[in-house]
């Protein structure tokens, strides 16, 4: 697994990730001490919001997950544990036993991670699969979705624990490697991302 | 080499000389000569230079080489010359010699070895046939690879400047794979040779991925010269080239994301530090086919078509699984059904079905291309413009002036490529858009002007515009106008020949005066246009009024199209030759008026008016011409109309009309009418108000100098339906043998159709327990009789049995159909005549049968007597009777059965277990006669005695044909007791004791006229002997209602009854001797006579 690295093709895709809903500026790279500030106030149901993004998350990464397998081809559904097997390397990690802070900023990350490389793969399943429009509407969906948490994340770690700043990883670049990569390593992407979004849910 | 030799030989030669000798010593002078000859050429060859050898590389230097002689080392010297050559010789230290090529044909070239002062000449006739022509060994410039493809690239020069002419030049091109070096194709490349040199490239498409293994290459030439007649052969094998891939760190599959056509053959192979275990393509396994270390490979045969997201193809190790994706699909079909034309003569739309789907998408879908070839313009497909009814459509800017287009549409693949090409003026393909911002604005009452806008450049072009006008009630209309076009502008068209005041709706599309398409239609305009003058008077017509003293004029509202606007009211006048009357004004809608007039003839006036002005005025006169021969006739319509027809009357002026009325609506009768031009002779009337099944009057009249006159009058319907109510019939008489009917008519209303008969239908039947049978099924015991003749309303229905029921069916019919049925039961009279008849008959017959049989029997019975009843001799002088004196001994004299009164007797009567009757003989034993057979024989228990009293008298009768010796048959007579049949039931007879049953003994005649069978006879004369029945046994009473005993004995003293006995006293008919002892005999019954004959 190459190692995490921020790529010129993913940053115009964050943006858009902060900038979609305009509830949330786009992150401050400027130092840790900055003031935080949002746009609009944080709801006071904010959590209750990122609990439900999660357990609506929750409910579809597995169907998400056998919709992407299933669009791959022949052998993906009976070699699941080698193509799809959810060891991805430099996955951000999660301490569910953690403060609430410490969990939100986990969180952030992984999402952020996995909302990098979710668009990754619906740029590629786009140009493989053209027509499995099911699989792109369901990758779209749970995009959007994940943006929606993000920026409630973000609006929480702000405004509750004056969190400016949360430095991210993102997972490898799929643009250069060859089909039958791309095609892994979404799986195993897709193989993770249905397991530690249970875990997140079950953490908040 | 072997090339001609020569060598010089010593001058000393055998002489020619022949000398004579003996044979066997000629013979050995030969063979010593021979081999002292054979000994001196080999010593010569030692000696000499030898094998010369010649090749060449180029054709132009000659390399010629010997074998040094023998023993001969450095410092050996040799000479070389060559015939015919100046300056030719050379001295040289080695054994070859390199010397321009020779001319064609044989040289003959001198080579003298001098060594330590001895000289060797050895002479060679060389031929350039004799010639090798060895090429130099090719070398291979450059080894490249291009692995994405597979495709060794290889360079070399053909060094074709050193050759003097031109040649051809074959390469033999050897490929081997992996370290073994595996031959894996050997190629030829043929070149020619052309005084230069040139580098050669040539290129090889491995089936295995290169990456997969080292493949090394090795080339050769062979130069075929026509110049050169020597021998040509191939050179040496070029040094190896190879190349290899350098694998990094990860396995790696190849080829990668590789484009294949359908059905192709294409080899896998996985690049593995690792043992891999497993191959597979999609699902499927393959086998393995090792290469260098742990490198394997699959090839796959006749791959199939791969899905969007390609063929994985998989390599599983111990713990991971490498892969690859291949994409088999199939170059672009031809692009079919293309077609290019313009909306706007701005711009070409061409468009086409790209055919067989390729099965590759994504980046590896088809690109299309169309290049105009006179512009030399061209313009991309691009793969998002794809819509989803699979025609794809690409726009190309028109070229001003430019009419003719050559298009090409090319497709083409990572498979290949294929084109469609379309040459067309696009003038003539022309499809405008859908005309927009449509209007219509009025011109008059009968005219509009239509405009509308055309987006396009149509200034080169005239179009053609279709305008669709729809009206209520009448039929589409299409009209074409051809206007010139314009520029991106509005246009315009006047639509004249309309009607006032009528709602039109208009469409228009276009296309170009040469037509290639029709535009869209634009949407719809709806327009009223304005009013005008009516332009004809009402239809009118007019009635009396029932009393005669009122005509009632009716008009019919003007049609739109005559009206020309809406109709505000009416103007009624009436005129005289004296006067004329106008009444008010009469407005909308009321469409009659009433006036009160004489009976002048007046002429009335009906004008329609409307917001514009008023109409012509419609006249009628309204007196009426009487018509004295005029006939009611019958019509039926067809469908929903009624056709009339009359003969031409050349009298009739003006017109015909003809108005009908519902017969059932009460005077004036009018529903409607119809005027039709006076040369008519047959109109048809349609109505929607016609009903089916209801009567309608029709009158047509006929106009004659402005007056009607009735000519026919019809009754009809369009349809003739079946009645709905069944005819009221009664019963008007009844007698034993015939019922009268009689019935009512049906109601024209109910009838609903012209009658045509009835239908009678009558059978026996009870009103309770006879079900209404289908009267169509024909049963028959249903008599049917069709009345025909309506005006029938009685029918008499004869042949009838007396006090019977009947059930009477009647129905009536019309063309249309059976009514409903109306039933009665009717029950018949007793016939009481014919019931008196049959009694009286069969008693009347009955008496006389009986004085006819009394009479008879009357005057026969003396012969009755003798046949029947014989007399019967004196027992006096019976000898039977003398049996007396065995039992009284002592009794000498003859003495009459002495007659004890009333002296009870004893019967015993022998029981039989047989249930049926058995014939036994019965053995009456009186107190005073013992028996006189031995009572052994019988079980003293099975003897049922009775009591017996013979009412008149017991008599032993002998029989007189037996012989005294031959023993005695004993006759009792018993009185039979009852003469009638005994009331028991059966099945009381059946419960009755066996004993009882066996009680009686029949009597019958035994069988005594044989002295053997008297023996015989009187041994079972208890068993066989006596009475023989004349009827069933059981069936008798065995107690006799009169016998003195019947009443007061139980069931085991019973008395014998007989229906007739031949012994018995009782059935005798009394002998005309009253000296007859049994002149007094007992009762005599009828019944007697029917008794069989005893003894028979």
């Amino acid at each position: 697994m190459a190692p995490s690295c921020l790529f010129p093709g993913v940053m115009p895709l964050l943006l858009v990730l902060h900038w979609k809903h305009g509830a949330v500026s786009p992150l401050p790279v400027t130092s840790v001490n900055a003031t935080c500030a949002t746009r609009h106030p944080c709801h006071s149901t904010v959590m209750s919001q990122i609990r439900s993004q999660l357990a609506q998350l929750n409910g579809s990464a597995n169907a998400l997950f056998i919709l992407y397998y299933t669009a791959q081809g022949e052998p993906f559904p009976n070699n699941l544990d080698k193509l799809c097997a959810p060891n991805v390397t430099d996955f951000p990690p999660f301490h569910a036993n953690g403060t609430e802070k410490t969990k939100l900023v986990e969180m952030y990350r992984i999402i952020a991670y996995l909302g990098a490389f979710l668009g990754n793969i619906t740029q590629d399943q786009k140009l493989l699969n053209p027509s499995a429009l099911s699989l792109h509407s369901k990758l779209g969906t749970t995009a959007d979705i994940m943006r929606g948490l993000l920026s409630n994340v973000h609006c929480r770690l702000c405004n509750k624990y004056h969190v400016a700043h949360v430095d991210v990883a993102y997972g490898p670049d799929t643009s250069g490697k060859d089909v039958f990569q791309k095609k892994k390593l979404g799986c195993q992407l897709l193989g993770k991302y249905k397991q530690v979004i249970g875990v997140l849910t079950q953490a908040f | 080499m072997d090339i001609y030799l020569h060598w010089r030989q010593p001058s000393q030669m055998v002489g020619s000389k022949r000398m004579r000798m003996p044979s066997n010593f000629r013979w050995l002078l030969a063979t010593f000569v021979l081999l002292h000859l054979l000994n001196q050429v080999n010593s010569q060859k030692k000696g000499t230079p030898r094998d010369l050898k010649c090749t060449t590389n180029n054709l132009q230097v000659w390399d010629c080489s010997w074998k040094a002689p023998l023993g001969t080392g450095h410092g050996t010297m040799y000479k070389v010359c060559i015939e015919d050559r100046p300056r030719s010789c050379h001295q040289l230290e080695k054994t070859n010699i390199k010397i321009p090529a020779l001319s064609p044909g044989d040289h003959e070239i001198t080579i003298n070895s001098l060594h330590d002062s001895e000289s060797f000449i050895s002479i060679f006739k060389l031929n350039e046939k004799n010639v090798s022509l060895i090429p130099d060994t090719p070398e291979i410039l450059n080894l490249s690879a291009d692995f994405s493809t597979s495709t060794l690239h290889l360079k070399w020069n053909d060094k074709g400047s050193v050759f003097p002419h031109h040649s051809n030049v074959i390469w033999e091109i050897k490929i081997l794979r992996k370290d073994s070096m595996e031959l894996v194709e050997l190629v030829t490349y043929n070149t020619t040779l052309n005084g230069r040199d040139i580098v050669h490239h040539w290129s090889w498409t491995s089936d295995m991925p290169l990456e997969c293994a080292t493949h090394h290459v090795r080339i050769r030439c062979y130069i075929d010269s026509p110049h050169f007649s020597g021998l040509k052969e191939w050179s040496d094998w070029s040094p190896v080239k190879n190349i290899s891939w350098t694998p990094d760190s990860q396995t790696k599959v190849f080829p990668q994301d590789n484009i294949i056509l359908v059905g192709s053959d294409i080899t896998f192979c996985c690049i593995s530090q690792e043992k891999v275990l497993l191959a597979q393509i999609g699902s499927k396994n393959c086998p393995l086919i090792h290469l260098d270390g742990e490198n394997v490979a699959i090839k796959i045969h006749n791959i199939s078509v791969s899905e969007n997201s390609g063929t994985n193809v998989i390599f599983t190790t111990e713990d991971y699984i490498y892969g690859t994706v291949i994409f088999s699909g199939y170059p672009p079909d031809v692009p079919q059904k293309l077609n290019c034309e313009t909306h706007d003569l701005e711009e070409i739309v061409c468009s086409w079905n790209p055919g067989r789907p390729t099965a590759l998408v994504g980046p590896r879908s088809t690109n299309y291309t169309l290049f105009e070839s006179f512009s030399g313009k061209s313009v991309r497909f691009k793969n998002g413009e794809v819509p989803t009814n699979e025609s794809y459509r690409v726009c190309f800017k028109m070229i001003p002036s430019q009419e003719i287009y050559n298009f090409t549409l090319s497709g083409h693949n990572p498979l290949g490529q294929s084109e469609s090409t379309i040459l067309i003026n696009i003038t003539e393909r022309v499809s405008p858009h859908t005309p927009t911002l449509f209007k219509v604005k009025d011109i008059n009452s009968n005219a509009v002007t239509l405009s509308w806008h055309l987006s396009g450049n149509f200034a080169r072009i005239n179009l053609l515009c279709q305008i669709k006008i729809n009206k209520a009630n009448s039929a589409q209309e299409l009209r074409s106008v051809t206007i010139k076009g314009v520029e991106n502008s509005n246009y315009r068209v006047a639509m004249d020949k309309l009607n006032a005041y009528t709602m039109y709706t208009f469409r228009i599309r276009c296309s170009s005066e040469t037509y290639w398409k029709w535009s869209k239609w634009s949407n719809e305009k709806q327009h009223l246009t304005t009013e005008a003058i009516p332009s004809k008077g009402p239809d009118t017509w007019r009635e009396w009024s029932s009393d005669g003293k009122n005509l009632i004029i009716y008009w019919k509202p003007l049609p739109v199209n005559e009206a020309n606007g809406k109709i505000l009211s009416y103007n009624v006048s009436c005129s005289s030759d004296e006067e004329t009357q106008s009444l008010s004004e009469i407005l909308d809608p009321q469409h009659k008026a009433e006036i009160r007039l004489d009976k002048n003839d007046y002429i009335i006036s009906v004008v329609a008016k409307n917001s514009v002005g008023s109409s012509p005025p419609s006249k009628i006169a309204s007196m009426e011409i009487p018509n004295d021969d005029l006939r009611v006739e019958q019509v039926v319509g067809m469908g929903k109309r009624i056709l009339l027809t009359w003969h031409p009357d050349p009298n009739m002026t003006c017109d015909y009309v003809i108005k009908w009325c519902n017969s059932s609506q009460s005077e004036p009768c009018l529903m409607d009418w119809k005027k039709v031009p006076s040369n008519s002779t047959e109109v048809i009337i349609e109505s929607d108000q016609f009903r089916p099944g209801v009567r309608y009057n029709f009158f047509l009249y006929g106009c004659r100098n402005q007056g009607y006159q009735l000519l026919r009058s019809v009754i009809g319907y369009i349809k003739e339906l079946a009645p709905i109510v069944a005819p009221n019939f009664t019963v008007e008489d009844t007698t034993s043998d015939s019922i009268l009917v009689k019935w009512e008519d049906i109601p024209v209303e109910e009838l609903r159709g012209f009658l045509r008969g009835y239908l009678f239908y009558f059978e026996k039947g009870e009103k309770d327990t006879s079900k209404m049978r289908g009267l169509e099924s024909g049963h028959s015991d249903i008599k049917v009789k069709n009345i025909t003749d309506i005006s029938q309303k009685t029918l008499r229905i004869a042949d009838l049995q007396g006090k019977t029921s009947y059930h009477l069916i009647l129905q009536a019919y019309t063309d249309g159909g059976l009514g409903p049925e109306k039933s009665m039961f009717v029950v018949t009279n007793e016939n009481s005549v014919g019931l008196i008849i049959a009694i009286l008959i069969p008693v009347a017959v009955a008496v006389v049968i009986g004085v006819v049989t009394s009479v008879l029997c009357y005057r026969k019975r003396e012969w009755i007597k003798e046949t029947f009843y014989p007399d019967i001799p004196n027992p006096e002088n019976c000898k039977a009777l003398q049996f007396q004196k065995s039992v009284c001994e002592g009794s000498s004299a003859l003495k009459t059965l002495e007659m004890n009164p009333c002296t009870p007797n004893n019967v015993e009567v022998l029981e039989t277990r047989s249930i049926l009757p058995k014939i036994e003989d019965t053995e009456i034993i009186s107190p005073v006669v013992e028996r006189p057979i031995d009572s052994s024989d019988v079980e003293p228990e099975n003897h049922v005695v009775v009591s017996y009293c013979p009412p008149i008298i017991e008599e032993e009768i002998a029989n007189p044909a037996v012989d005294e010796a031959a023993g005695t048959s004993q006759v009792i007579y018993i009185d039979v007791q009852s003469m009638y049949q005994p009331q028991t039931k059966p099945e009381e007879d059946q419960e009755i004791d066996p004993i009882v049953v066996a009680g009686y003994k029949p009597q019958m005649r035994l069988p005594i006229n044989s002295t053997v069978e008297e023996t015989a006879a009187e041994d079972n004369m208890d068993k066989t002997a006596g009475y023989r029945p004349q009827a069933n046994v059981n069936t008798w009473k065995l107690v006799s209602p009169d016998s003195p005993r019947s009443t007061d004995s139980n069931s085991e003293i019973v008395s014998f009854g007989s229906p007739c006995s031949i012994n018995s006293r009782q059935f005798l008919i009394p002998p005309k001797d009253e000296d007859s002892p049994k002149s007094g005999g007992g009762g005599w019954s009828f019944s007697n006579f029917f008794q069989n004959k005893p003894n028979d």
